[in-house]
């Protein structure tokens, strides 16, 4: 994997006329393989905005995002769907898992989504839950995990299906900030380790350093580059 | 598959809407069953006619009581109408006291020994020209009855009563609501008519058996097919459209159940299939986990409702008078497979639904 990523003057504008929220305006960026970016920045000024429409959840208003030279701001219906479900893992906010099912079927239904060989999908489940310190919780339904745990399920879930692009919302909410340290990390150490692109939006600092890069919004645009420490 | 597992976690919700799928289908099983069986009591005897067509008089209007034919008659039919083969069938109701003391009615048909109006005997023998006062007498009627080949019976027509010795059993239906019973032709006409003088109809209908013979009519007779001649049969079309009412509102009733479930279902679960979405799941993947768990729950609801209703019918069976409810394999069947497409035609309401779920809604809620 080697996975580019180009953001040229996108800008998504919700609603219309008087209600119109302008809520990305003009952002450009691009990305090297294997790099782990934190995007920070106030609440309300456009992050997971920015986070759905580069993980094929929302359609810009105007602008361009090229993932590997291909611009999936113009996919549509089951091409999106299939960009969603090949190329992106992502993390959502409230960490939505399927409450009926274990944390470990809420991983498989990515491969009956994909439609991936089962037998290796269990491995690779069992492989993340335990990576992620859940396997005495892997037979537990969602509505029995803790905030925590529902969080980290989440993660292994957006990289169940090997996604060359991870992108994350605040995955620290319900996490302690030591475990939640180890959980960035296994995610900075798969992005590294396989020329992935992880973009992670985040409003703590202690975690944003942890990043090759820091990109800060406000009021819907990029306002600084930052190189982290880390380098 | 997610739609399983789905079921198998939330089964109370499951297993109501399968018990109430399970009536509807035990519901819609019965009607059929009652359709056959109403069917088969208006006339199963004539289905079984070993006839192509059946020749009435013209001025009887398809109906088998009103119809009277002269000798002349019958042998105009017999030449006119091309047939190969044919038979002169008289047909009465007479009645008869059953062992219980209750006065019933049975309906009598006069045949001749060697013509294809003769049926077949199922146990004891069949009657010789010589057996004036010899009776054939179908399943239904010794059930009814109590009586067993070898017994007598008296058979009563307005001021008439005749003792007839029942010589064999036939299985061959009951004719116009009643149990039949075969006699001779000529003990027939003398019993409704009284007398055997020339000039007395020698028949009811003539049974044809050739090649193009339906819609042939002569002077003073015309021929039908014997599914025409079947739904002329007095009552026979109203009841069968009652009973097909019946079955469209079971089959109605059944889609919309399992439609109005599936649509709160999915109503219900719009977060989740938003965010079934969000992480790449088609729409179309998304339907099919709901087609499958409707198909499962009326396969379940179909799969107890059958046994149920085939021990109804055998315990409805054992009482002397029972409704008249009869089942084939083809009944099971087509009632499952219709159930089945009724099912998934009531979860397409939810695939619009499914559809118009944006995933972006994944983004927004907590759990
Ligand atoms: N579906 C929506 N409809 C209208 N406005 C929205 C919608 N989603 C977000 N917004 C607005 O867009 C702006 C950016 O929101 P968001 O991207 O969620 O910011 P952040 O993630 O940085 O907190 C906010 O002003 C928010 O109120
Ligand atoms: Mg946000």
């Amino acid at each position: 994997m080697s996975i580019r990523l180009k953001v040229e003057n996108l800008e998504k504008i919700y609603g219309e006329g008087e209600r119109a929220v302008h809520a990305v305006r003009g952002v450009s960026f691009a990305t090297e393989p294997g790099e782990f970016v934190a995007i920070v920045g106030p609440s309300g000024s456009g992050k997971t905005t920015m986070l759905a429409m580069i993980g094929g959840l929302l359609t810009p208003t105007r602008g361009t995002i090229e993932v590997n030279g291909r611009d999936i701001a113009r996919l549509r219906g089951k091409e999106l769907a299939e960009y969603r479900r090949q190329k992106v893992g992502f993390v959502f906010q409230a960490n939505n898992l399927l409450p009926y099912l274990t944390a470990r079927e809420n991983l498989l239904v990515m491969a009956r989504i994909n439609g991936s060989d089962l037998k290796a999908a269990r491995a690779r489940a069992d492989q993340l839950l335990e990576e992620l310190g859940l396997a005495a919780r892997r037979d537990a339904l969602a509505t029995e995990l803790s905030g925590g745990e529902r969080q980290r399920v989440a993660i292994a879930r957006a990289l169940m299906n090997d996604p060359e692009l991870v992108l994350v919302d605040e995955p620290t909410a319900s996490l302690d900030s030591a475990r939640g340290k180890q959980v960035v990390e296994s995610l900075i150490a798969e992005v590294k380790g396989r020329d992935k692109l992880g973009l992670m939006v985040t409003h703590d600092m202690a975690m944003a350093e942890m990043a090759d890069r820091v990109l800060e919004m406000h009021d819907g645009q990029l306002v600084a580059h930052t190189v982290a420490a880390r380098g | 598959m997610i739609g399983f597992l789905e079921i198998r976690r939330r089964k109370l919700q499951f297993a109501l809407v399968g018990l109430i799928v399970t009536l509807i289908s035990y519901l819609v099983l019965m009607i059929n069953g009652l359709g056959v069986g109403l069917n088969e009591q208006a006339g199963r005897a004539l289905r079984n006619f070993d006839a192509d067509a059946i020749a009435y008089s013209d001025r009887a209007g398809l109906s088998v009581i009103r119809s009277e034919l002269s000798a002349e008659t019958v042998e105009r039919i017999e030449a006119e109408s091309g047939a190969r083969e044919s038979a002169p069938l008289g047909y009465m109701a007479v009645n008869y006291t059953r062992n219980d003391g209750k006065v019933k009615s049975a309906a009598v048909l006069g045949y001749d020994p060697g013509t294809i109006g003769e049926p077949p005997v199922t146990e004891g023998r069949p009657l010789t020209p010589a057996d004036a006062d010899g009776l054939l007498a179908d399943r239904q009627f010794l059930r009814a009855s109590g009586l067993k080949v070898g017994d007598t019976v008296r058979l009563a027509i307005r001021l008439q009563e005749r003792e007839f010795t029942i010589v064999g059993e036939l299985n061959e239906g009951a004719f116009f609501f009643q149990p039949s019973v075969y006699m001779l032709r000529s003990t027939w006409q003398e019993m409704k008519y009284g007398t055997n003088a020339p000039g007395t109809p020698v028949a009811s209908v003539v049974l044809l058996k050739g090649d193009g013979l339906a819609g042939k009519r002569g002077a003073g007779w015309e021929a039908v097919s014997k599914s025409t001649a079947f739904a002329n049969i007095e009552g026979v079309s109203g009841q069968q459209s009652t009973v097909q009412a019946l079955q469209v509102f079971g089959y109605l009733i059944g889609g919309l159940v399992i439609g109005v479930f599936f649509y709160v279902l999915t109503l219900q679960k719009t977060p989740q299939i938003g965010v079934l979405k969000a992480v790449g799941a088609t729409t179309g993947f998304i339907f099919r986990q709901l087609l499958v768990q409707a198909l499962l729950v009326a396969l379940g609801g179909v799969a107890i409702a059958v046994p149920l209703a085939w021990l109804t019918n055998e315990g409805i069976k054992q009482v002397p008078d029972p409704v008249p409810i009869a089942f084939t394999t083809g009944t099971f069947v087509t009632t499952s497979a219709l159930l089945l497409l009724m099912a998934v035609l009531g979860v397409l309401f939810s695939g619009r639904q499914v559809a118009k779920v944006d995933p972006i809604i994944a983004l927004g809620q907590q759990q």
